[in-house]
């Protein structure tokens, strides 16, 4: 059912070129709105019962089948749900509530008896230090890495996405059957003989072969998800603007863009995750130098060194996340759909 | 009309460039030549480099490396430390298998016939869920270190003193270090097999449920006859998926145990590591990688097997 609505959108988005304006505009502008509004759906909870913006449909069907049946009282079953919800909630949430209080709390006062999750008073002196050590240089590595990371992975997955959904050439299911492959390998796999392939390509403690080196991890698993994005336009569109005199590059721009778009957005938020958060093979290519350190290695390293002070390192863990804990908030219903989508391996 | 933005006036030269190129785009190689050239270099020569490495007793700290054929694997197979691995390994995997589909197949459930009946917190429950799910595993390991430290300091132990148990020994006992990794790594995976087998369930088609309740079926013989055959593919591929994650586990334990005390939560990816960067042994560790390649390819296998993606190619 996902297809299909993909279908939809992308008939009709790209379907009327020549049609009514205002039509056109209210199709992109749907989508941007749907972003927009997820934030603050999320944080209001209750109006919103959709997941991702293609489970939409059924879920209002649903519900409204659901609320045509259903009587009015609380069910038992009602009952079993919200109690697993309350679990749930206190298993998941509660570890990281606990970090940002540990963070805040001030010198001893983990210690305080009763327990509270609220602390009586708040401190920043965890951060302060945890600032002292490193955070900025890491920040700043992570976040360059991880913009210029995703634009990369997006420039050369695109193009090959469009390929292998438009061309029919000898060997592409063979390609493709070896894309799939890498994308289900897992990448720590390659980690012991990385050193010296990085040395030899003399890229080793650069940020250029970190960046290179995940654009060749996590191309597959964006070609492949993106292939689906393109498989759902029809390629009469394509023939069209072909008619029309664009070439090949000019379709992909002027064309197929506009309905792959929400398959790129899926990309680059689960490609952000990605390469905010790995570990172990940055910490094997530029482990060694410190002013290349990112987030997670510098986490790492601060907490090896400074092991027993805890508040600094729940400090430390509460920035690390924070940039990913908003873009999550903000983009939740792509993510969703992304992992339905693309049933990747996990990571 | 897609051409709108070219509309500029163009030159005689710039127009044959144009063609030249235009012909030249007709072909899948430019498009293709980006991702081909990374992935040899980042993924293929990686691997053959494993291999090769594999049937060397390379050692990073001498410099004379022979080829010794199938030494290494011979040697890692007879070994203790291997075997210890492998049971650690399949405990941590078979747990984490049977929590992460069993919790997320509860959680999806509960989410579903929450979105059906209108209650209310089903979208905080699952956003909790989600974002256990992208929190770095540095940061999981580092967090959850911090729940069990075994002082009064962590959460965990904090809370069972006030009912007068422990201090538990979480992380320096060895059967509740694994228990922790395991419960650690719940903590994170079960967001993923949640979504899977929920977008598995938006999938039943709804007339089957009509069609069960004209015939008198009452929930639970409409779950067990309707939703679980249903949902018996997208089970099975979340099942493989992971297996494959469980497999490859590292950031996590690494952070947490660091696959410690001894080797009682050292899991494959962790035991390869521990041979290439701290035994520096790294023909050995090659071979360890090569093993984890082959279980990669075939659980690999088993998923594509079972979702026919042959006519997605």
């Amino acid at each position: 059912m996902t297809t299909d609505r993909e279908h939809d959108t992308g008939s009709s988005s790209g379907g009327s070129p020549g049609g009514s304006g205002t039509r056109r505009r209210r199709g992109g502008g749907g989508r941007t709105e749907a972003v927009a509004g997820s934030t603050s759906r999320t944080d209001g909870g209750s109006a919103d019962v959709s997941g991702s913006a293609a489970e939409g449909s059924t879920d209002t069907r649903l519900g409204r089948v659901g609320g045509a049946l259903a009587d009015t009282g609380v069910r038992p079953l009602d009952v079993v749900t919200y109690g697993l919800y309350g679990i749930a909630m206190l298993f998941f949430a509660f570890p990281v509530l606990w970090i940002v209080s540990a963070s805040v709390r001030p010198e001893g006062a983990l210690l305080s008896f009763p327990f509270r999750l609220l602390p009586r008073a708040v401190s920043v002196t965890a951060y302060q230090r945890v600032f002292r050590e490193g955070m900025v240089t890491w920040l700043f590595n992570s976040t360059l890495i991880t913009v210029v990371g995703v634009g990369s992975i997006i420039a050369v997955s695109v193009p090959a996405a469009y390929a292998f959904s438009r061309f029919r050439f000898r060997g592409r299911r063979q390609l493709l059957g070896a894309v799939l492959l890498f994308q289900m390998i897992s990448s720590i796999v390659i980690i012991v003989p990385l050193y010296s392939v990085m040395t030899s390509l003399g890229l080793v403690d650069t940020r250029a072969g970190l960046v290179l080196l995940y654009v060749g991890i996590q191309t597959p698993f964006s070609i492949w998800l993106l292939k689906g994005y393109f498989d759902t336009v029809p390629e009469e569109l394509d023939y069209a603007a072909r008619i029309d005199g664009c070439n090949r590059l000019q379709t992909l721009r002027h064309v197929l863009l506009r309905p792959v778009l929400p398959g790129i957005a899926v990309v680059a938020i689960f490609n952000t995750v990605f390469l905010w958060s790995e570990f172990v093979i940055a910490y094997t290519v530029i482990g060694s130098e410190r002013s290349l350190y990112t987030i997670s290695i510098g986490i790492y390293e601060f907490q090896s060194q400074f092991g027993n002070d805890w508040r600094a390192i729940a400090a430390a863990s509460v920035v690390g996340m924070l940039p990913l804990v908003v873009v999550f908030i903000s983009l939740q219903r792509y993510f969703v759909k992304g992992l339905i989508k693309g049933s990747l391996k996990g990571q | 009309m897609a051409t709108a933005g070219e509309d500029s006036p163009i030159g005689f030269g710039v127009e044959r460039v144009r063609d030249v190129a235009g012909r030249v785009i007709d072909s899948p190689v430019p498009w293709l030549l980006p991702t081909l050239a990374v992935l040899a270099l980042f993924q293929l020569y990686p691997l053959v480099e494993a291999v090769q490495l594999s049937l060397t007793n390379e050692v990073l700290t001498t410099a004379d490396t022979e080829f010794v054929g199938l030494q290494n694997y011979t040697d890692l197979f007879t070994s203790i430390g291997f075997r210890q691995m492998v049971v650690v390994t399949t405990v941590f995997a078979v747990s984490s298998i049977v929590l992460h589909t069993v919790a997320g197949l509860i959680l999806a459930l509960a989410i579903d016939y929450g979105v059906r009946r209108g209650l209310r917190a089903h979208l905080t429950t699952r956003v909790s869920v989600l974002l256990a799910w992208i929190v770095p595993g540095i940061i999981i390991g580092l967090i959850w270190k911090v729940m069990l430290i075994e002082s009064q300091l962590g959460a965990v132990n904090y809370l069972l003193g006030t009912v007068g148990i422990g201090p538990v020994p979480f992380r320096s006992d060895p059967t509740l270090a694994l228990v922790s990794t395991i419960v650690a790594g719940t903590w994170r995976g079960t967001a993923f097999a949640m979504i899977m087998i929920y977008g598995g369930l938006q999938r039943i088609p709804q007339r089957l449920y009509e069609a069960a309740r004209v015939d008198g079926a009452g929930r639970w013989a409409r779950f067990r006859h309707v939703t679980i055959p249903q949902l018996k593919p997208v089970l099975f591929v979340t099942l493989v998926l992971v297996s494959i994650y469980a497999l490859n586990t590292f950031d996590l334990i690494f952070a947490l145990t660091d696959g410690g005390p001894g080797q009682a939560t050292e899991v494959f990816a962790l035991f390869m590591y521990r041979k290439a960067f701290t035994d520096y042994a790294l023909g050995e560790a090659a071979a360890v990688a090569v093993v984890l390649l082959g279980v990669n390819l075939l659980l690999t296998g088993i998923y594509l097997h079972v979702f026919d993606i042959g006519d997605q190619l």
